[in-house]
């Protein structure tokens, strides 16, 4: 077996660090949109979701479908990405409302495993769907450029991938804490059982909250075809990274899954430079680490 | 009455050697037919089947049909293991022609030495197949090998105007083996050349950009990638992104058939026009001979393509093999089989390939060529295209 | 004493039959479901009777696996040490990784011990040296089987078998010899002690267990035996693989535990053969093999969430009471 020759010692030049932080700053994106839905099904339902990243699937295949359907005009990828979000999300919300709901109550490992029974059964529904040969998109006609800064040449689409992430958050905070839905939510984090006794319907509001995070999994996956492959087990690939980003970051807390995004895009990005035999290994470790010293990660709180 | 009589139980005792006669020979073929590694594995069972099918309507061989049996092996090698084992076990397969990645090969290859069966691998390169210390009586290859591609490779490259050279390849058998062997050999033939960079993603990657970023900060001026399949798909597309072809001024060469029209017709309008690439097949390819042109033009109406794919050719030429081998020995026991294939010429649509003694490996070299766009095809072909003889790469 | 039927017994005697059913795949079935059964029945050591979910169990399968491999394939250890030492090595990881795991609860234990579960398949997946990387390592050794037909001279009935059945014969004995271990653990006083704590953990805190101590001690032999499993398996698939220790590994176990029934002893073994046996059949007539997989998921948690074993407990106290009646 062939042993890997080391590169020479390399003194890493700024356009490089800047480029590799980008590429990073891009991946770690795309895992909050996913992992941010992920944390708020746990905030709220105390549910830790598999199929999130069957939705994320979802999400890329129906954009994937309805660009199709509507040929490649100017608009066609953003309305097939939102398309695609609503109806993951009307997904979920039908998912959590007639099944999801009869599960409450019962053992945790039970609503576990139903999550992971529809990872078996919407994973598979793709494939009688799509088939298995591997689809992709191409980037949105004008977006499609790259633009050279600091030495480092950087596409379009990362930039407002980039950019959309913090706006999102930034939405999505604002929302929690300014609008009467956001409250809700909040308190149903914190207390459900008062909530319910205080005359507000607790079981709509999980639906809610369902159907937010599925539409924020499928914009995800949605926004992700331009960049990579639309395949069969990109589901179970995703979920594990985005179960890592919200364990970093605390499970629950909104912008704990952003830092732990940010810190799971740089680690990997810088360490295929300078560990690259245990980029992987070194993302689980540090997973690890985090549940070993403090658990409820950096921006989460201790469950009651 | 005592004529009758014999000829009744003659008749009787020859139904079970005419019911034996009739018992299909069955063939197990374990391969990806899901997942990006499916790009290529669909086409090849596609080109096995249509060699079965049009032999069956001649009568088969030896009087037997074969039936083929295509099980889909998720380019894992557990998973090829493990359907190569239901297919001996449960199927009772006489015979194995299968897998694509250089995991599954080696792997099942350990199935079918135990079990003693012949197994023909159509499609994984790595050297490890056919290394001494791996070979037996019962496993041969019509692919080409790491080596042939590596220095095949290296020979085009050495003609760059370029010493710096950055590798990409998978961590595994076929990109570790592939990327030794290019490096050894223009070594060898071009001494000032430099390897910069090597980056080893993991198979089954889907996002390069921290890797091309490591790569491009080396400056390299040239690149070799052994990313292959619906993974070179992914990777050029981020590539390109990057601006990477540019900046090596397209000295790129894309191993594991970057060249091939499917991976080309794939990509569209998105693939990197004026890279390299090598390809089993092509159907475009001009110089061929009167045996490949009328291949093309069957595979083109099996497929219902009129821009087949060129990966059908190894799946045919698989089954060719085991066909003519069956035929030389007379038998369909694998031991006579495996004996028959030893030094057996056969007039492929790729041309006159013989499997040597020494190791079990044909002579299959691969069309290798710079891509154009030409107004004739919605896609990227390779021109020229040129055959490389593998024979003085072999050791 | 109450007529008990001796299902276990009869169970091992009729599994020695199957190599003279003819087809050499029952073998294969029976020696996949022996060492699945083996590998379930220690995950719910943890989860069934501690009541500790785990995500990650595939690690000490992979663990397992991989050490007999690399013993026995590289340094030509035989069988009869390198068994023991994959499940010992398991143990050892299970002592490291519980140690942390045990500090935890519910979600976050799950999660921890999915992360330790990810770091040995990243370790399999790379350390191309050692383990073989993505390629694995094809071709481990069977035991050497020369003794049986040494002793077959005296006992005839051993001679004329492949090296496969032998291999299936020795996983029989072997899972066996587990699961009676396993049993007489689990009807010990340390076992009750584990089914106090799955009850409530705060009051057996209360009055005075160390709890980590024994979930500590559960989660060492849970990993031990699958070790064990999972060294029979690197045997029997002839040859071993990184995603051994991958993730949807150890839910296929979990699915399989659960199948069978958490609350009953042989209810995950149960739970494996029906698995496997129903992959089988579905498998000839379709490739979506997930969403059958998953739809009996769903019903089992809707209606039958005590598995088959629980719905056959369910049937023969209703069966009684009806009898009792008239």
């Amino acid at each position: 077996m062939a042993a890997h020759p080391s590169p020479h010692l390399f003194v890493p030049d700024l356009s490089f660090i800047f480029a590799q932080s980008l590429s990073g700053l891009t991946a770690a994106m795309f895992l909050f949109l996913i992992a941010s839905g992920l944390s708020l099904i746990f905030g709220v339902l105390r549910v830790l979701n598999f199929a999130h990243g069957t939705f994320y699937m979802l999400g890329a295949y129906s954009a994937y479908q309805i660009v199709q359907w509507l040929g490649t005009g100017p608009v066609s990828f953003w309305v097939s990405a939102l398309g695609a979000a609503l109806a993951v999300a009307l997904l979920g919300g039908l998912v959590e409302r007639f099944l999801f709901q009869r599960l409450y109550g019962k053992e945790e490992l039970y609503q576990l495993l139903f999550t992971y029974a529809l990872v078996l059964i919407l994973g598979d529904a793709a494939k009688l769907i799509w088939g298995t040969q591997q689809k992709s998109l191409s980037r949105p006609p004008g977006l499609s450029g790259a633009v050279s800064l600091l030495g480092a040449t950087i596409p379009y689409y990362n930039l407002f991938i980039i950019l959309l992430g913090p706006a999102i958050a930034l939405g999505f905070w604002f929302a929690l804490q300014r609008t009467r839905a956001g409250r809700l939510i909040r308190a149903a984090a914190l207390d459900r059982e008062t909530l319910g006794a205080l005359g507000v319907n607790v079981n709509a509001l999980y639906t809610g909250v369902f159907v937010l995070a599925s539409f924020l999994g499928g914009l995800g996956g949605a926004l992700i075809t331009p960049m990579r492959a639309i395949v069969p087990g990109m589901d179970t690939d995703v979920i594990v990274e985005a179960f890592v980003v919200v364990v970093i970051g605390g499970l629950g807390s909104f912008w704990g899954t952003f830092l732990g995004a940010l810190i799971y895009g740089q680690v990997l990005s810088f360490g295929i430079l300078f560990f690259p035999r245990f980029s992987i290994f070194s993302i689980f470790a540090l997973m690890a680490a985090v549940l070993i010293i403090r658990p409820w990660g950096l921006l989460g709180r201790p469950l009651r | 009455m005592m004529r009758l009589l014999t000829l009744l139980v003659a008749a009787l005792l020859a139904l079970p050697a005419a019911a034996e006669a009739q018992k299909p020979i069955k063939v197990g073929m374990p391969i990806p037919l899901s997942g990006p590694a499916a790009l290529f594995g669909d086409p090849a069972s596609k080109g096995a089947q249509m060699y079965v099918d049009e032999l069956n309507a001649k009568g088969g061989v030896l009087g037997r049909k074969i039936e083929l049996i295509i099980r889909d092996s998720k380019a894992d090698a557990n998973e090829a293991v493990r359907v190569a084992r239901e297919l001996i076990l449960k199927e009772n397969v006489d015979f194995l022609v299968g897998t694509l990645t250089s995991a599954e090969g080696p792997a099942v290859s350990v199935v079918a030495k135990e079990n003693k069966i012949v197994f023909i691998a159509p499609i994984p390169k790595t050297d490890q197949l056919t290394a001494a210390d791996k070979l037996h009586p019962y496993v041969f290859r019509v692919a080409a090998t790491t080596t042939i591609e590596g220095r095949s490779t290296a020979e085009i490259v050495a003609k760059w105007p370029v010493t710096k050279i950055a590798t990409i390849a998978f961590d595994y058998a076929y990109g570790q083996d592939v990327t030794k062997a290019f490096v050894d050999y223009i070594k060898k033939i071009k001494p000032s050349v430099e390897i910069v960079d090597q980056e080893w993603p993991k198979l089954g990657e889907q996002d390069y950009n921290p890797f091309i970023n490591a790569m491009m900060a080396k400056k390299p001026e040239a690149i070799v990638s052994s990313i292959w399949g619906g993974f070179f798909v992914t990777f050029s597309k981020q590539a390109k992104a990057l601006g990477v072809f540019e900046a090596v001024k397209f000295n790129f060469i894309g191993l594991g058939e970057a060249g091939s029209p499917e991976t080309t017709k794939s990509m569209g309008a998105d693939y990197p026009v004026g890279i390299w690439g090598n390809s089993y097949d092509a159907f475009y390819w001009d110089e061929s001979s009167p045996v490949h042109r009328e291949y093309t033009a069957r595979i083109s109406k099996y497929l219902k393509d009129e821009y087949p794919s060129s990966w059908a050719i190894q799946g045919y030429i698989g089954m060719q093999f085991l066909a003519e081998a069956i035929k030389k020995a007379n038998s369909a026991d694998s031991e006579k089989v495996s004996k028959a294939l030893l030094g057996l010429t056969v007039d492929t649509p790729a041309g006159k390939l013989t499997i040597r003694e020494k190791d079990h490996q044909a002579n299959r070299g691969q069309l290798y060529g710079k891509t154009v766009k030409e107004a004739k095809y919605p896609f990227a072909i390779m021109k020229p295209v040129t055959y490389i003889d593998p024979t003085k790469f072999m050791d | 004493m109450s007529k008990r039927i001796p299902w276990f017994w009869l169970v091992f005697v009729a599994a020695l039959f199957v190599p003279t059913l003819g087809p050499r795949y029952y073998t294969f079935l029976a020696n996949d479901v022996l060492i699945w059964a083996l590998f379930a029945t220690s995950l719910n050591l943890l989860v069934g009777y501690t009541g500790l979910v785990s995500f990650g169990h595939a690690a000490y399968f992979g663990i397992g696996a991989y050490t007999t491999g690399i013993l026995m394939k590289k340094t030509g250890l035989s069988f009869l040490l390198a068994f023991p030492l994959g499940g010992l090595l398991a143990a050892a990881f299970a002592l490291v990784f519980g140690f942390f795991c045990v500090r935890l609860t519910r979600i976050y234990f799950a999660m921890l011990t999915l992360a330790f579960a990810q770091i040995v398949w990243a370790v399999c997946l790379k350390w191309n040296e050692v383990t073989g990387g993505e390629q694995g390592m094809p071709e481990i050794p069977y035991p050497d089987f020369g003794w049986i037909d040494r002793l077959a001279a005296f006992v005839p009935v051993l001679g004329g078998y492949r090296t496969a059945e032998q291999f299936y014969f020795l996983t029989l004995v072997l899972v066996a010899a587990c699961l009676l271990i396993l049993r007489r653990i689990v009807g010990s006083p340390f076992g009750r002690m584990l089914a106090t704590i799955r009850e409530n953990p705060e009051r057996a805190e209360f009055i005075g267990v160390n709890v980590r101590r024994y979930e500590l001690a559960a989660f060492v032999l849970s990993g031990g035996f699958a070790g064990l499993a999972g060294a029979l398996f690197g045997i029997f698939n002839r040859g071993v693989f990184p995603d051994f220790a991958y993730w949807t590994k150890s839910s296929e176990v979990l699915i399989m535990t659960l199948l069978g029934g958490m609350g009953a002893f042989f209810g995950p073994a149960l739970g494996a053969a029906v698995l496997i046996w129903l992959n089988q059949q579905i498998v000839s007539y379709t490739e979506y093999w997930p969403l059958v997989l998953g739809t009996i998921l769903v019903v089992l948690l809707f209606v039958f969430p005590g598995g088959i074993a629980g719905a056959f407990a369910l049937l023969l106290r209703r069966n009684r009471r009806g009898v009792a009646r008239a």
